[in-house]
């Protein structure tokens, strides 16, 4: 029983990339065969977040055009051996592939994997098209602020007109201080407008940005707290009912101290 | 009244007018003149009158509604159905029988939305609309007749887009980008709050009005 997952949302900057990287390395941590397809041709970096770029030997495109097999473009991680990295060609553009060479890959991939993860670019165009064609399943990823809202709204009816009914919502980049003075959206809002089932909330976390730039996936990192709501996605696609996590607002001392120190 | 080239028979509060094989235009408009303004008891504001649709061309059709229209009542041909539904009725009286599906007749037409309808989305129709579900922003509703929305509705709503200023917008949440009936434009204002009661938006006095209902 394999789940072909793709990762969307429309607007760009919300960490499609980041979300597929680390639910990739969450679910090979659970023991999970793995690859994580990256079908944002010509802007890829699914490979830089995994840390693999210099590994790579083939690219999708050669793939779905018949020059090599699947398995020599494969790209394992160096840590995580059940994980897997189908990179896609940095010089083509997403007229390179189209949805029934994506779907066929999927359906050859499902023989040896338990989850195929599709990193899709932004945007409704051809692109987006072709990454949720072959998919039983859609994580729509979005920030809590008001054009990505509409963005993610707008791609669920995108995927509702693809006969893709079961889609969950991410919620990436929340900031609990700004929710809490009435800045920022909160989940209620954002419920209310896409109403669909919402299987993570994740902290807006410096440490992402380090790991990004390491090339190591922040879930791997006990301390961060965007690791830990990763960490507790992962539990629920399989199949756990994990209560969503309560963030850490600013205490008395840290308001005191950001008053008188400044910072 | 031997001679009368129009018939007309009453079943459910709505009239059914029938003319006699051969007659001419002319000979109808006439009749129908005479007896709109005789009559005036049987015939009552805001009734449905029916009209058969194959007999005349389109354009006689709409002027007998237009002389329809002038007395207060609604006029319309006609639809295959609903003529087949008269032969049924008649049948079935015959057989001593209540037929069971003749509600129907007397209810409009509407076009039943049973989900969320999504940014981008959009519903063009003549008829009215209901929506069971939320409009979201970005959104379009474009009826001809009223529109219904259970649910929350954020997007563009416009009612009677054809011209018909007795449409109204009805949603349990009423915040939309803008409201438009028949030829009246209203967009909402620019800091808006959530309302706890169902509200209804329709023309008065020539202006777009906004009021709380029990739902």
């Amino acid at each position: 029983m394999s789940e072909v997952i793709v990762i969307t949302s429309g607007k760009g900057g919300v960490g499609k990339t980041t979300t597929t990287a680390n639910l990739g390395v969450g679910l090979a941590m659970q023991g999970k065969n793995v690859v994580l397809v990256d079908t944002d041709t010509g802007l890829r970096n699914l490979d830089l977040l995994l840390g693999l770029e210099n590994r790579i030997m083939y690219d999708l495109i050669d793939v779905t055009e018949g020059r090599v097999p699947y398995k020599k473009a494969l790209v394992r991680h160096k840590k995580f051996e059940t994980l897997y990295l189908l990179p896609t060609s940095q010089v083509k553009d997403k007229s390179a592939v189209n949805p029934e060479q994506l779907v066929k890959l999927c359906d050859d991939l499902r023989k040896e994997f338990d989850f195929i993860l599709i990193d899709c670019p932004a945007g409704i165009e051809q692109g987006f098209k072709t990454a949720v064609a072959a998919a039983d399943e859609a994580i729509v990823v979005t920030m809590p602020e008001i054009s990505a809202v509409r963005d993610a709204d707008k791609i669920i009816g995108e995927l509702g007109r693809a006969d893709k009914d079961n889609i969950k919502l991410i919620v990436n980049r929340i900031r609990p201080q700004m929710v809490e003075s009435g800045d920022m959206l909160d989940m209620d809002d954002i419920n209310d407008i896409l109403s669909i089932d919402c299987i993570g909330q994740i902290p807006d976390d410096t440490m992402v940005v380090t790991s990004t730039n390491k090339g190591e996936p922040c879930i791997t990192m006990e301390k961060s707290s965007a690791g830990q709501a990763y960490r507790n996605i992962v539990r629920r696609i399989l199949g756990e009912d994990v209560p969503f996590m309560e963030f850490q607002t600013e205490g008395f001392f840290e308001k005191l101290r950001r008053r008188v120190f400044g910072k | 009244m031997a001679d009368d080239v129009v018939k007309i028979k009453s079943g459910k509060g709505v009239l059914h007018i029938n003319f006699l094989q051969g007659a001419t235009f002319v000979n109808v408009r006439k009749n129908l003149e005479e007896k709109l303004k005789s009559g005036s008891g049987f015939f009552l504001r805001g009734t449905v009158v029916l009209l058969p649709r194959d007999v005349f061309s389109a354009e006689e059709n709409e002027e007998l509604q237009k002389l329809f229209h002038e007395h207060g009542l609604i006029c319309r041909t006609k639809t295959p159905e609903e003529a087949e539904m008269l032969i049924h009725n008649a049948a079935a009286k015959e057989s001593r029988q209540i037929p069971k599906k003749s509600t129907k007749q007397d209810v409009q037409e509407m076009l039943v939305v049973n989900k969320t309808l999504r940014g981008g989305q959009e519903i063009r129709t003549e008829s009215s609309v209901l929506i069971v579900g939320n409009v979201n922003p970005g959104a379009q509703i474009i009826a001809g007749g009223s529109i219904d929305i259970r649910g929350t509705c954020r997007g563009m709503v416009h009612a009677g887009a054809t011209g018909d200023t007795s449409a109204i917008i009805v949603a349990d949440h009423l915040m939309p980008t803008q409201i438009r009936i028949a030829n009246l434009i209203a967009r909402s204002p620019d800091a808006i709050e959530k309302s706890n009661r169902a509200e209804r938006a329709s023309i008065k006095n020539g202006c777009i009005i906004i009021e709380p209902i029990e739902r």
